[in-house]
C-alpha cells in the first residue's frame, strides 16, 4: 500500500469511478473529494469509489467522504462504494456512510447498481 | 466607512426578496449565505468563519483553515468592525456569536446598512447551522467511540484464529492507525534475544526497528508530543512531530512495540495524542500480545515438525544403507548392532561377502550427527560399494575413499575406519584402520590384543595415506569392532563405560555365540548408563572364526 493516497478517475457518461490507493487520510480524503467535486461540477450524475487498494480510513478521511456524499445529495446524485475489506465496510456501516451510499462487493455491482432505474 | 453598531432591520421583507432565492438555493448553508451577502452588499468576496469548540473555521464549500494568526481579535468584538479592506460582522442569536461574516470592499452608504440587517438575519440561520454541526459532530465522535469497541472486539476474534504473524501485525498496525487517526504507524516484533523478526510501516517508519533491544515503555504506554529530536522510550525517532508508543507484551516478556505518530485533524494541524489514545492502543497491544505469542508459538511447532520429519526420511535412508541381513558365510558367525542416540546417527557399519568366500566388514565413525552426519555415511556407503571392485588392496580402498570424501564431502568433516578382510579358509586377516578405536582380537583362550589405527582418520588430511595389517585368526578367534559410543557411554557420575569392560565381556564371554556376547554388551552398557541419556551413536561388530 501507499504511503501517500493516490487517485484516479474515469468518467462513462454521467458515471465517474474513482480508484484509490493508499491510506483514505487527511490527504487521502481531500485528494478524493478534489476528483468528485472535479467531475460533480461538470455534471457527472453518479460516483463510484473502488477502494479495492485502501486498507485504512481514518475518522478524518470519513468526514471528508460524508462531505463528498453531502454534495452529492445536494446535487441530487448518487455515491456508491465497492471493492471494501470487511474492516473498511464495517467501518462504514457503523459511520453512517452506508445509510445514504450503497456498497458494492464488486465494481461491476456498483455500476449496474447507480445506473438509472427504468420505470 | 465607519459602521455603528448592528442596527435593527427596518426593511428585511424588501431584504429578503432580493436574496430568498439564493438562500433557498442548493450547496452548504455557509456558501449560500456567502453568496447572499455579497449580493446583497455588492462586496467584492465574502467569507464565513464558524466557531467550532476553542478554533474558528472557515466554512463554506468545504471545511478549509484557520484565519490568519491575529486576524479574529481578542475577545471578540460585540460590534462589526473593520480591518484591513475588510468588514467583519459577528452572527449572533440568543445572545451568542456563532460565526463571523467577513465582506471585502463593501460600498460605503446604504450597502453597509444593508450588512448590518444581514447581520441580524444571518445570525440565527448560521446559530441553527452551528448547532445542526455540532449534532452531527456528536453523533459522529458517538459513532467513532462505537466503532473504537467495535474494533477492540473484532480484532479479538480475527487475531484469535489468525496464525500468520505477517497478516497479524498488519490487522493490528492498521487498526491502531486508522482509530487513532495518526498519520504513520510502525510494529516491530522481536526474538527473545532481542534480533527484530518483523517490522511493519505504514506512511512512513515511526522508530528505528533497531531500537527496540533498548525500549523503556512505562505500563500504559508513553506519549510524546514534543519535539520529535526527544527520544521515546529510549527509542529514536524518524521524522513525526507527535507520537505514542506502547509495549507489546506477555507478562514479562516484550514481544515488540507499536508506535503510531502524528494525529490528524480535518484542518491539517497535528493534534496532541491524548490518554484516551494511549489506553486505546495498549488495549490494542494487549490484544495482539495473546495473538502474536500464539502465531509464534504455532510457527515455532510447525517448524519443530518439520525438522523431526527431515530426521526421520533421513533416518529411513539411514536405516536403509545399514545392512538388514548379516550374510551367511562358512568358516564365520557374525553378529552387528546399531543404536543411534537421535533419529539420524553418524555410525556406519556394512558387511560384503565377496569372491573366494571372503568376508569384507568395516566399521565407521563419522564426526557430527544429525542430517550432515547421515550425509556422509551416506557419501561413504556409496564411495565403498563403488570402488570396492575396482580397488586392487585396501590401502588402495581406503585411499579411493578418501579423495571421494575430499571431492563431495562438506569441509571439515572426518571419519574414522575400520576395514578388514577375513579369508575364513585360513583364517588371514588383512586391515586398516583409519584412526578408529583400537578394535579387539579376543582369541580363543581368552586374551585380548589391541588393533591400533595403521593411518589418520579420513578426510583430514589432503595426501594422507594407510598401512595394510596382517594377522591370521584362528578357529575361536573373535573380533570385536566397534565406535567410541560404546566405550564412552556415560553412567550418571559421568564415568565412562570403557575399554576394560568391553575387554572383560569379551573374555568372559568364552563359549558364546556373537550374537548372544553381542546382547551381553548391550546389556551392560544398558545397565551401567541406566536412565543417563547417551549422545554418541552405539555400533558394535562381531565376528568369530569358527
Amino acid at each position: 500500500m501507499s504511503e501517500t493516497c493516490k487517485v484516479s478517475s474515469e468518467r462513462r457518461g454521467d458515471v465517474v469511478i474513482i480508484w484509490t490507493d493508499g491510506y483514505i487520510n487527511n490527504q487521502g480524503g481531500e485528494e478524493i473529494a478534489r476528483e468528485a467535486y472535479v467531475h460533480l461540477d461538470q455534471g457527472a450524475r453518479a460516483l463510484v469509489l473502488n477502494l479495492e487498494k485502501t486498507r485504512i480510513v481514518n475518522s478524518i478521511g470519513i468526514s471528508i467522504l460524508i462531505e463528498v456524499l453531502e454534495k452529492v445529495m445536494d446535487k441530487k446524485g448518487v455515491l456508491a462504494f465497492c471493492a471494501l475489506t470487511p474492516t473498511i465496510d464495517k467501518t462504514f456501516r457503523i459511520m453512517g456512510l452506508a445509510q445514504y451510499a450503497e456498497i458494492y462487493p464488486t465494481q461491476e455491482d456498483a455500476l449496474r447498481g447507480v445506473e438509472p432505474q427504468s420505470a | 466607512m465607519s459602521p455603528g453598531p448592528i442596527s435593527s432591520p427596518t426593511s428585511l421583507d424588501e431584504l429578503w426578496k432580493r436574496i430568498g432565492g439564493v438562500l433557498g438555493g442548493e450547496g452548504a448553508l455557509p456558501t449560500r449565505v456567502a453568496e447572499a451577502a455579497l449580493l446583497a452588499t455588492g462586496a467584492r468576496d465574502a467569507t464565513i468563519y464558524l466557531k467550532e469548540k476553542d478554533a474558528w473555521i472557515r466554512v463554506g464549500e468545504k471545511l478549509g483553515g484557520p484565519p490568519q494568526p491575529g486576524e479574529i481579535p481578542e475577545p471578540l468584538p460585540e460590534r462589526a468592525w473593520i480591518s484591513d479592506g475588510h468588514l467583519w460582522l459577528p452572527l449572533a442569536a440568543e445572545g451568542e456569536i456563532h460565526g463571523l461574516l467577513k465582506l471585502l470592499d463593501v460600498p460605503e452608504g446604504e450597502a453597509t446598512e444593508q450588512a448590518a440587517m444581514l447581520a441580524f438575519l444571518f445570525g440565527s440561520l448560521v446559530g441553527a447551522y452551528r448547532l445542526a454541526r455540532q449534532v452531527r459532530d456528536a453523533e459522529f465522535e458517538l459513532k467513532a467511540r462505537l466503532l473504537e469497541l467495535e474494533s477492540l472486539y473484532d480484532l479479538g476474534l480475527s487475531l484469535g484464529g489468525q496464525l500468520d504473524l505477517s497478516a497479524l501485525a498488519d490487522e493490528v498496525l492498521f487498526r491502531s492507525i486508522s482509530l487513532t487517526d495518526a498519520g504513520k504507524g510502525t510494529l516491530v516484533l522481536r526474538e527473545d534475544s532481542g534480533a527484530v523478526l518483523l517490522e511493519r510501516s505504514v506512511g512512513g517508519e515511526v522508530i528505528a526497528a533497531a531500537d527496540v533491544a533498548g525500549w523503556s515503555i512505562p505500563e500504559g504506554g508513553e506519549i510524546n508530543n514534543a519535539a520529535a529530536s526527544v527520544p521515546t522510550a529510549g527509542m529514536r525517532l524518524s521524522t513525526c512531530e507527535k507520537c505514542l508508543v506502547v509495549a507489546i507484551s506477555v507478562g514479562e516478556r516484550r514481544l515488540g512495540v507499536l508506535a503510531v505518530a502524528d494525529k490528524e485533524s480535518r484542518d491539517g494541524r497535528v493534534l496532541d495524542f491524548t490518554p484516551t489514545d494511549a489506553r486505546l492502543l495498549s488495549l490494542f497491544a494487549n490484544q495482539a500480545a495473546a495473538a502474536i505469542e500464539t502465531a509464534r508459538l504455532h510457527r515455532s511447532a510447525i517448524e519443530k515438525e518439520r525438522i523431526e520429519r527431515e530426521l526421520e526420511l533421513a533416518a529411513t535412508i539411514q536405516q536403509q544403507i545399514l545392512p538388514h541381513d548379516l550374510p551367511d558365510v562358512p568358516g564365520v558367525a557374525i553378529a552387528a548392532r546399531n543404536i543411534p542416540t537421535r533419529q539420524v546417527g553418524g555410525d556406519y557399519f556394512d558387511l560384503l561377502p565377496l569372491s573366494n568366500g571372503r568376508l569384507a566388514f568395516l566399521v565407521a565413525d563419522v564426526s557430527g550427527k544429525g542430517v550432515p552426519a547421515a550425509l556422509l555415511v551416506s557419501t561413504v556407503h556409496a564411495a565403498v560399494h563403488l570402488q570396492i571392485e575396482e580397488a586392487k588392496t585396501i590401502p588402495d580402498l581406503v585411499s579411493r575413499i578418501d579423495r571421494h570424501l575430499q571431492r563431495y564431502a562438506a569441509a571439515r568433516k572426518f571419519l574414522t575406519l575400520f576395514f578388514g578382510l577375513l579369508e575364513p579358509g585360513t583364517g588371514r586377516l588383512r586391515y586398516v584402520s583409519a584412526g578408529h578405536n583400537p578394535a579387539l582380537l579376543r582369541r580363543a583362550d581368552g586374551t585380548i590384543e589391541q588393533l591400533r589405527a595403521t593411518g589418520v582418520p579420513l578426510g583430514m588430511l589432503p595426501s594422507a595415506s594407510w598401512k595394510e595389517a596382517t594377522l591370521t585368526m584362528e578357529r575361536g578367534d573373535l573380533l570385536c569392532v566397534y565406535t567410541d559410543g560404546v566405550t564412552e557411554a556415560l553412567d550418571a557420575a559421568e564415568k565412562e563405560f570403557g575399554l576394560e569392560r568391553l575387554s572383560a565381556l569379551l573374555t568372559g564371554g568364552a563359549g558364546k555365540s556373537p550374537v548372544e556376547l553381542c546382547r551381553d554388551v548391550f546389556d551392560s552398557v544398558g545397565s551401567f548408563a541406566h536412565d543417563v541419556p547417551q549422545y554418541d551413536d552405539q555400533t558394535l561388530l562381531l565376528v568369530e572364526r569358527t
